[in-house]
């Protein structure tokens, strides 16, 4: 079930709300289980088996990790734990991949298992992982409820489509959470600038992407075009559903972390991934980066430390070279900005560095977007200008005119400009009064329009739920 | 408005909207139909565990449920109107309305599809119609007056009649282009307006020799209003609806219209159709694979064999003064094959291909 669908707004959520509030407090985990279930069930009914099976690993090995932690062998129930949850990521996401390579790389033909990838195993995994690590390393007490666990690693405003949320982050929350009118007003706020952003710029521009997709005569502009909206269409489409879920979570009164911080205003690569889907670059970083030593090894660690998790970081977004290509991309980048550029950057104007890096961040999701490199250096060479393409045509003019005031507004809204146009006229008592005023109003007027746009747009995937 | 009002507001008016939404959606009947967008509307799934555990039930709920949600269409009018003056987008599903006109891009020109047509106008020259007087006229859309001066994209009009008249060497060639404007067409659906057409009934009859002129006759406009054409719907924005004319005299009156489908004899007008999910149906009953319009009045012995699309429905009652007979193909719904089993083509016949570039564009459905 997508948060973006009239099934889940309109028939999900409600019933939900009402069951949710109606109970005393020692069923709403119990609640909010079932409801994630079923939320779960409705788009991939096989698979839930699969997730519960995670789940109730997940919640033996965090007891055994509890019970080993002061034996010589705590270690083996965490190795178990890890074992497991990577096996089942392994098998239902890499197999076939890894069967293509052996069979490419060894002149072979072992068939293909031809697995369909369950519907946010990647997140649901990541974060069980993190409530074994965490348990084992002592920095979580381990869950001896079992309904409480399974809400955690179910909890449907995460579940399919992140943020990775930490058990640590909602440890206290599980047991003992707040709700107030104020959450719930934030949390509806919340929600409703996130489906506005998923529903109408991510979509639209998604419509901009199939047009580029279907053309017969491209041009150097139009490959510009597409380049800048898919740049924003991922990240309105993914902090979009972020939002939502961060929406959703508070409504129930959870306060998950931030996933998304304006990530292109970013003046060099390495503040672009401390703004862009933070929940996984912390888990990377803690889980993987740190333990392998970080940047406290030498030069020569350091670099093999940054390539692993830049490969695994690449890995995690999918079974295709494309997105191994994409991670190790960054870990170059890093690299590069680390020893040569980082001096430079912070020296030059910072028009310098933000140009620099949505440059590359451009080039980043041209790779992330296509299927194979031919088509990459394809699309490169395009909007280089190196193909015999004409700068423009009419088709293209057309299509800049139709689209360029959402690509304005797109623009505009990746940048901090509105919320901080917000936050100084609430510094004015009539600017905060009047804004008191028009919230509830836009935020109707939103959820209206929203409908129009799902009742009458057929365009309404979430690119990251592939992952 | 404190900070705690706007939180309950806030809070308020969302669960108003969700569980308002909700009840009215249960609570308020499924429809059958959608006359705006003319479609039957999805009804509710049936129930199967086979559907349920492979996902297919919930697909099919959550299509049941888009086209069942209450007030959709004036929802839909919402959504066409955020894209046009919110987001100031150009079009809203390929359609655009100027000074209230509205039109659907025809974009771009599909040269395999105007070959494909033009091969089969040839097939059929070649199997049925050898040495007979035959001409081709195409009508242009809307787009042709309208698309290009307001920066909307359109089909290569020069490149499509181009690739025609190089490919169909035995028929003759009707320019119909600079004959119409942009005011023969209704503002919110495809057709041409049969009271504005009769200049071209005159021309296509003088093209093809006859001595009859469909202007030389009075007609009897008879007015039915509103007419909601096809793209009224697809606009969603509730504009100005059309007043439809259809055109009468002695002669139309006491045609006879015989449909070879059904074996059934009836008048050239159905003024009841006007109120169904397609008013254009009003002219010769609408979409129908071969008819033929028997005129009484006409002592020629002359026939007709117009192969058409639906425009062809308004324009063929002003030919009945130059015919006795008027037979109307349309091979989107019976194949060229079948022809022979219901026309006799041994017999003196003058014959039109009149399709609109719509057709040609798209020509995989002529049979």
């Amino acid at each position: 079930m997508l948060f973006s669908s009239i099934s889940f707004i309109y028939y999900f959520l409600p019933i939900v709300l009402m069951l949710y509030f109606l109970v005393p407090f020692k069923f709403k985990n119990f609640v909010l289980l079932i409801s994630s279930l079923f939320f779960y069930f409705y788009g991939e009914p096989i698979y839930s088996i699969l997730m519960l099976i995670s789940i109730l690993s997940g919640y033996l090995h965090g007891l055994w990790i509890y019970r080993s932690r002061k034996s010589r062998y705590a270690k083996i129930p965490l190795i178990c734990s890890v074992v497991f949850s990577i096996g089942i990521l392994l098998y239902f996401k890499y197999a076939d991949f890894l069967i293509e390579n052996i069979n490419w790389i060894f002149g072979i033909k072992i068939n293909s298992l031809k697995v369909v990838l369950p519907i946010g195993i990647s997140f649901y995994t990541f974060q069980i992982l993190s409530y074994t690590i965490d348990v084992y390393r002592g920095n979580a007490k381990v869950q001896t409820n079992f309904f409480n666990f399974a809400a955690y690693v179910t909890l449907f405003p995460q579940l399919i489509a992140g943020p990775i949320v930490r058990y640590t982050t909602v440890e206290q929350q599980l047991s003992n959470r707040k709700h107030s009118v104020e959450d719930f007003a934030c949390g509806v706020n919340r929600f409703i600038v996130g489906l506005s952003k998923k529903v109408l710029i991510a979509n639209t521009l998604g419509e901009l992407g199939n047009i580029f997709s279907n053309l017969v005569d491209s041009t150097i502009l139009f490959y510009w075009i597409g380049a800048v909206s898919f740049m924003l269409q991922i990240y309105y489409d993914f902090s979009g559903y972020s939002d939502m879920a961060i929406g959703l979570g508070r409504i129930f009164g959870f306060h998950f972390l931030e996933n998304f911080n304006y990530p292109y205003i970013s003046k060099s690569i390495s503040e672009f991934w401390r703004r862009w889907h933070i929940s996984l670059g912390s888990w990377f970083r803690d889980y993987v980066y740190i333990p392998m030593g970080g940047n406290r090894a030498g030069a020569l660690k350091w670099i093999r430390n940054v390539f692993t998790v830049w490969f695994l970081t690449g890995l995690w977004h999918g079974a295709n070279w494309n997105f191994i290509i994409w991670g190790l991309y960054f870990g170059i980048l890093l690299i590069i900005e680390k020893f040569l550029l980082n001096d430079l950057l912070r020296k030059l104007p910072p028009a310098a560095g933000h140009i620099y890096t949505l440059f590359f961040a451009a080039i980043s999701f041209i790779i992330f977007n296509t299927n194979n490199i031919t088509e990459c250096i394809v699309y490169i060479k395009g909007m280089l200008g190196i193909l015999d393409i004409p700068f423009s045509n009419a088709e293209t003019y057309y299509y800049l005119r139709s689209y360029g005031f959402t690509l304005i507004i797109a623009a505009v809204g990746s940048t901090p400009l509105v919320t901080e146009t917000v936050r100084k006229i609430k510094l004015n008592k009539n600017g905060e009064a009047f804004l008191n005023i028009s919230e509830p109003v836009v935020l109707v007027s939103l959820l209206l329009l929203i409908i129009g746009y799902l009742i009458d747009g057929s365009f309404n995937p979430f690119l990251y739920f592939r992952f | 408005m404190r900070n705690n009002i706007k939180n309950i507001a806030v809070s308020l008016s969302f669960i108003i909207v969700i569980f308002g939404f909700m009840a009215a959606n249960i609570m308020m009947p499924d429809k059958e139909f959608s006359y705006g967008e003319r479609r039957r509307l999805i009804s509710i799934p049936d129930f199967s565990s086979d559907k349920l555990l492979n996902g297919d039930l919930s697909d099919e709920y959550e299509k049941y449920i888009l086209d069942q949600f209450v007030f959709r269409d004036t929802f839909r009018g919402l959504k066409a109107f955020g894209k046009y003056y919110l987001f100031n987008q150009k079009d809203n599903n390929n359609i655009y309305i100027i000074n209230g006109i509205i039109e659907k891009m025809e974009y771009k020109l599909n040269e395999k599809s105007v070959l494909n047509a033009a091969e089969k106008l040839n097939e059929i020259y070649e199997k049925y119609l050898w040495g007979k007087n035959a001409g081709y006229a195409i009508i242009p859309d809307k787009g042709y007056y309208m698309a290009a001066q307001n920066g909307y994209l359109t089909i290569d009009y020069d490149r499509l009649t181009e690739i025609m008249n190089s490919n169909i060497p035995n028929m003759k060639y009707i320019d119909l282009f600079n004959s119409l404007s942009i005011d023969d067409y209704y503002k919110t659906d495809i057709h041409w307006r049969q009271e504005r057409i009769i200049k071209i009934a005159d021309l296509l009859l003088n093209e093809f020799g006859n001595d009859k002129k469909a202007s030389d006759n009075e007609y009897i406009e008879h007015k039915l209003y509103p007419f909601h054409g096809s793209y009224y719907g697809q606009a969603a924005l509730k504009p100005k609806p059309d007043v439809m004319y259809y055109l009468t005299n002695k002669t139309i009156e006491n045609a006879v219209v015989f449909d070879y489908q059904s074996n059934v004899s009836g008048k050239v007008y159905k003024a009841d159709l006007f109120g169904g999910i397609d008013p254009y149906d009003v002219f010769l009953s609408g979409a129908n694979a071969l008819i033929t319009v028997y005129n009484e009045d006409c002592k020629n012995n002359k026939e007709l064999l117009l192969f058409r699309d639906s425009f062809g429905s308004s324009i063929a009652p002003l030919f009945l003064e130059g015919y006795s007979k008027v037979t109307l193909i349309d091979l989107r719904y019976i194949s060229t094959d079948l022809l022979e089993n219901y026309i006799d083509f041994s017999q003196e016949q003058d014959v039109l291909f009149l399709y609109n570039v719509q057709i040609l564009n798209n020509s995989s459905m002529l049979k």
